[in-house]
């Protein structure tokens, strides 16, 4: 049985652990990936993150090979011939693991207890093992053999854009830590540091944290404003829309692509730059939603917190695991029998301006999404440029994914943990929502306010416009986007 | 009398003494319009106007209008330095063929002014305003070359002409002259229909209805100069072709490592490319020498783009072959990066995938990281560069405007730009010209151009279209 690692730690390493985070500048990474030169390294899995990363390395000139378990090899797998086609050597286990310097395990979080009992065994003394996600480590409380460094470098984004960006000469923001446990030789920072390199995410910027900081702000983000309040509010926004008689098709086409091209607005300039897309009385309009919505959903949002915290949540996940993963099956399939997923998008033009006009309801719910699971984090010791990340940050990454293929399409390329968190999520907050949606109407969703004079009062303007811009997300936003405009703008 | 008809120009290729060659035109000239014929020099602008003329012979096909035709032969007045050169010289053989011990004086201005003049009246003024009356007694031959050219520019408008071809017209002519000119010319817009030569788009007349842009000896485009857009292009494009600016150097803070100038920038050893267990490419041999120019063609499919990835880098398969490029073999510990770093690189591919929210200039600057999109800060010596090569594009007040929101030729212009800022020792162009009109062909193709023959560059260059070809290429490589 696990052992939630965190548990374990006494209250004053447990808040050291979860404040441990600080932006590395470009020129903290002079030596490039040289301390892996020369080193082999094997990748377990070649799936989104595996080959992407794989991918990256082997271009930065490192040498990269994968092992994949048997019944891939022999069935030739999509992970295979991934691997295969793209000219790398591929070998069991035996084959590759005793000759790895540094492993990197980038297979399903689930399945990573039993892949990396079946792999210790065979790793070389003092080797180094690496992660893309703490969970094993934090929540499972895996013990890596002794002789052994073990690090964590977790890209921010998912792994087809790890491989795009780096293509374009850039990279994605990447998080690195070094397990204290497990540093034998010292050499566990100098070896994330190269290998971020290595998949560019020292250009996109770099944040030294700890295993145990990832985990938790990772699965808060996820399972809340990312994946929760998205799935949500899909579902919520599409159903009122119905019941007001608008198009079906242009409902579903307003939701789908929706979420994309706000929160686009959100990722240039952050939830004030989103709000400041409306109209004057539209902003003053969903800036008062969304303060009702912070208000009645903020005890869900301190509730996911401590269950992530005090290591509820994963614990019932892993009864689900171990119940051949009843409850997420049922929940998948239910998703895909809501009357959003179901409804194609209506052949209906639908102008960028209009996605904000139209949608003023999506825009209160992102904005108070990303204010509570930041607020949230920060209360609970994680530093505000993790909560950046984890929140804000990646809410456009998430919601490109539903323009693709709706919420089945996100739900298919997050992973099962953050797919667990998003149902539950779902399902608490649904019922939560339900008396604040009774008053809801077309001007909030579907028609816009359609006001002839936009005129507001002063002192409410002023009032909404400094407390958008007093928020702690924007002033860390601000610094955070500073370091890749800069990067950008350079004129 | 007025041309009544227009002139028609039907697949008409006419030679001039083997000498040059116009090669299948395609033109109408109405009577009520005023063209331009422009080009680069020697690409056939007098040419084309000379054969309004008379000039030259046809070889093929018909040129309608202005030769006799019931009874009537449309007078065309000409103006152009070679009709000059033809009047002076013949003056000058008369003087040789002087056998008498008389000096000859030679023929007096006044002669060849008003000899088989239609309108002596307008002869008279027109000599009076060019301030000529002085000089009517002095011989034709000793009158400078402004004097002579205003003697010509007379015969020319007072011979009643109905079609006048002026070949820069307005060359050599003092200010006050020029203006008496274009006044002058003004009055006959609607009576006269007129065709220019000019190089200088600062110099057209308001009155000019269209622009023919010759290359080559052919008549590759025909603009209204009331589309802003396409006469912008041509602007553009001439701008291109006729300036004298060379290629912006290189930076010398970031140049390339030297390379073995004895070793081959890419050798590829039996290179095979298959997808599942199909082969694209089947154990293909080939080497590029510095400094060797060469055209890659095949059918669709025949795997070129396949090919040049794996040169860049970009191929994963490169990691599976014998590969040597830029004094590295393949999979031996280096970077992408470091192979990028020697070669400039446009398909139309970069061009979809290229970071749209990026300014002009900042995507000439990213040539100088290998990026898409720019990530790294740049020194002002790198942006000065980039401003040359906007300038060279015809587009320095241009940098700050965004990259996406450019015509699809532009795009193409200055992806090459950004290709050739570092100075590569490999410029690869993957199909330059794909997806172009006809203008924008001719403004990347004047842009390679330049580019080939400049520097110590070699230049690998994919297309199937034998007219767009480039001057310089020796060696042809053909897969599938
Ligand atoms: N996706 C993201 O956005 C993201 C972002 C940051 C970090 N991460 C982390 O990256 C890691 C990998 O995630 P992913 O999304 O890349 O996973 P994925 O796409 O599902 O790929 C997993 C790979 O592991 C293999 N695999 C599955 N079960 C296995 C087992 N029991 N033994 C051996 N191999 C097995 C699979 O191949 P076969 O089934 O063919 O064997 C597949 O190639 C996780 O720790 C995740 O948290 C993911």
């Amino acid at each position: 049985m696990s052992n939630n690692y965190f548990n374990t730690l006494p209250l004053r390493e447990q808040l050291e652990q979860l404040a441990k985070c600080r932006f590395m500048d470009i020129s903290e990474f002079p030596d490039g990936v040289e301390a892996l030169k020369g080193k082999k390294i094997v990748v377990i899995g070649c799936g989104a993150q595996g080959l992407a990363q794989g991918m990256n390395l082997r271009d930065s000139g490192c040498d990269v090979s994968y092992t994949l378990r048997q019944a891939a090899i022999d069935e030739k797998r999509q992970s295979w011939k991934s691997a295969t086609e793209n000219g790398f050597t591929v070998g069991t286990y035996e084959e590759l693991i005793p000759t790895a310097d540094v492993v990197l395990n980038l297979t399903p979080d689930k399945q990573h207890t039993a892949v990396v009992n079946a792999i210790m065994p065979l790793m070389k003394q003092g080797a180094c093992l690496s992660y893309s996600h703490g969970f094993n480590i934090v929540e499972e409380g895996m013990k890596i053999r002794d002789d052994l460094t073990v690090i964590m470098v977790a890209p921010k984004c998912p792994g087809s854009e790890v491989r795009n960006e780096y293509v374009r000469g850039f990279g994605v923001p990447t998080l690195i830590a070094v397990h204290e446990d497990n540093d034998p030789k010292g050499e566990g920072l100098a070896l994330a540091k190269a290998y971020a390199v290595g998949t560019g995410g020292h250009k996109a910027g770099v944040l030294m944290s700890s295993f145990i900081a990832e985990v938790k702000s990772d699965l808060m983000g996820e399972q809340t404003i990312l994946c929760g309040m998205l799935q949500t509010g899909s579902l919520l926004c599409f159903d009122k829309m119905i019941e007001e008689g608008i198009d079906a098709g242009y409902a579903s086409k307003l939701i789908q692509y929706g979420w994309e091209t706000i929160t686009e607005a959100l990722k240039y300039g952050g939830v004030t730059n989103m709000l400041d897309r409306l109209s004057n009385p539209a902003k003053i309009k969903c800036f008062d939603l969304a303060e009702e919505l912070k208000q009645i959903m903020r005890p869900l949002y301190n509730k996911h917190q401590d269950d992530i915290i005090n290591g509820t949540f994963s614990r019932v996940m892993m009864e689900d695991w171990a119940n051949d993963d009843v409850n997420l099956l049922g929940w998948r399939a239910e998703t895909a029998e809501t009357a959003f997923e179901k409804t194609p998008a209506g052949d209906v033009e639908i102008s960028e301006q209009e996605y904000f006009d139209n949608g003023i309801l999506m825009v209160a719910m992102v904005k108070a999404g990303v204010e509570l699971a930041f607020e949230t984090m920060t209360a609970a010791g994680i530093i505000a440029d993790s909560a950046y990340y984890e929140s804000l940050h990646e809410t456009p990454l998430i919601a490109n994914t539903i323009a693709r293929k709706k919420l089945y399409e996100m739900n298919a390329t997050i992973s099962d943990t953050a797919e667990y968190g998003c149902y539950l999520y779902n399902h608490a907050c649904l019922p939560l929502l339900a008396d604040f949606m009774k008053d809801i109407k077309t001007d909030v969703i579907g028609k816009g306010l359609k006001l002839d004079d936009l005129g507001v009062d002063n002192a409410r303007l002023i009032e909404v416009n400094a407390e958008l811009r007093a928020h702690p997300v924007e002033a860390i936003g601000t610094v955070l986007r500073g370091h890749m405009a800069d990067m950008k703008k350079i004129v | 009398m007025t041309l009544s008809h227009p002139i028609r120009f039907d697949d008409l290729t006419v030679n001039f003494d083997d000498r040059f060659q116009l090669n299948h035109i395609n033109w109408q000239i109405e009577p009520q319009q005023h063209w331009v014929i422009t080009g680069t020099n020697g690409a056939g602008k007098s040419a084309l106007a000379a054969v309004l003329t008379g000039a030259g012979d046809i070889v093929s096909g018909t040129l309608d209008g202005i030769a006799p035709s019931a009874g009537i032969t449309p007078r065309v007045g000409l103006v152009s330095f070679e009709a000059q050169a033809v009047l002076i010289e013949t003056e000058r053989k008369k003087d040789d063929a002087d056998i008498m011990d008389v000096i000859s004086e030679g023929t007096p201005v006044y002669e060849i002014l008003f000899e088989d003049c239609q309108d002596i009246a307008l002869a008279k003024e027109l000599a009076d305003k060019f301030d000529l009356t002085k000089l009517l007694d002095r011989s034709f031959r000793k009158l400078s070359t402004g004097e002579s050219r205003k003697v010509m520019l007379i015969r020319a408008l007072a011979s009643k002409p109905d079609l006048l071809v002026l070949d820069e017209p307005f060359d050599g002519l003092d200010t006050h002259s020029l203006a008496m000119l274009q006044a002058h010319l003004q009055t006959l817009i609607k009576t006269v229909p007129m065709v220019m030569v000019l190089n200088r788009f600062d110099e057209f007349p308001e009155f000019i209805t269209h622009i023919a842009y010759i290359d080559q000896g052919q008549l590759q485009l025909q603009v209204q100069r009331d589309d802003a857009t396409a006469f912008d292009e041509l602007y553009k494009l001439l701008h291109l072709k006729t300036t004298d600016l060379t290629v912006p150097a290189p930076d010398p803070d970031t140049q390339t490592p030297a390379l073995n100038p004895g070793e081959p920038l890419v050798r590829l050893t039996d290179l095979t490319i298959k997808y599942d267990d199909k082969k694209i490419i089947d154990r293909l041999n080939w080497t590029v020498e510095p400094n060797q120019h060469w055209q890659l063609s095949g059918p669709n499919g025949s795997g070129k783009t396949g090919l040049l990835s794996i040169i860049n880098g970009d191929h994963p398969q490169c990691y599976v072959n014998d590969i040597f490029v830029f004094g590295f073999k393949r999979g031996s510990g280096e970077s992408i990066w470091q192979i990028k770093q020697f070669i400039g690189y446009v398909s139309t591919a970069l061009q979809w995938e290229y970071k749209g929210t990026t300014g002009l200039r900042n995507v000439i600057l990213s040539g100088f990281h290998d990026s898409n999109g720019l990530y790294t800060r740049c020194t002002d010596r790198q942006k000065t560069i980039a401003n040359e090569w906007l300038a060279l594009l015809g587009m320095s007040d241009r940098g700050d405007e965004i990259f996406s929101k450019l015509s699809y030729g532009d795009q193409r212009l200055l992806l090459i730009a950004r290709a050739m800022v570092k100075h590569p020792p490999l410029l690869i162009l993957d199909e330059p010209c794909l997806g172009l009109d006809d203008m924008n062909r001719q403004m990347v193709l004047a842009l390679i151009e330049k580019i080939c023959a400049g520097s110590g560059i070699s230049v690998i260059y994919v297309n199937h279209h034998p007219e767009d070809k480039i001057k310089g290429i020796e060696n042809y490589i053909s897969l599938g």
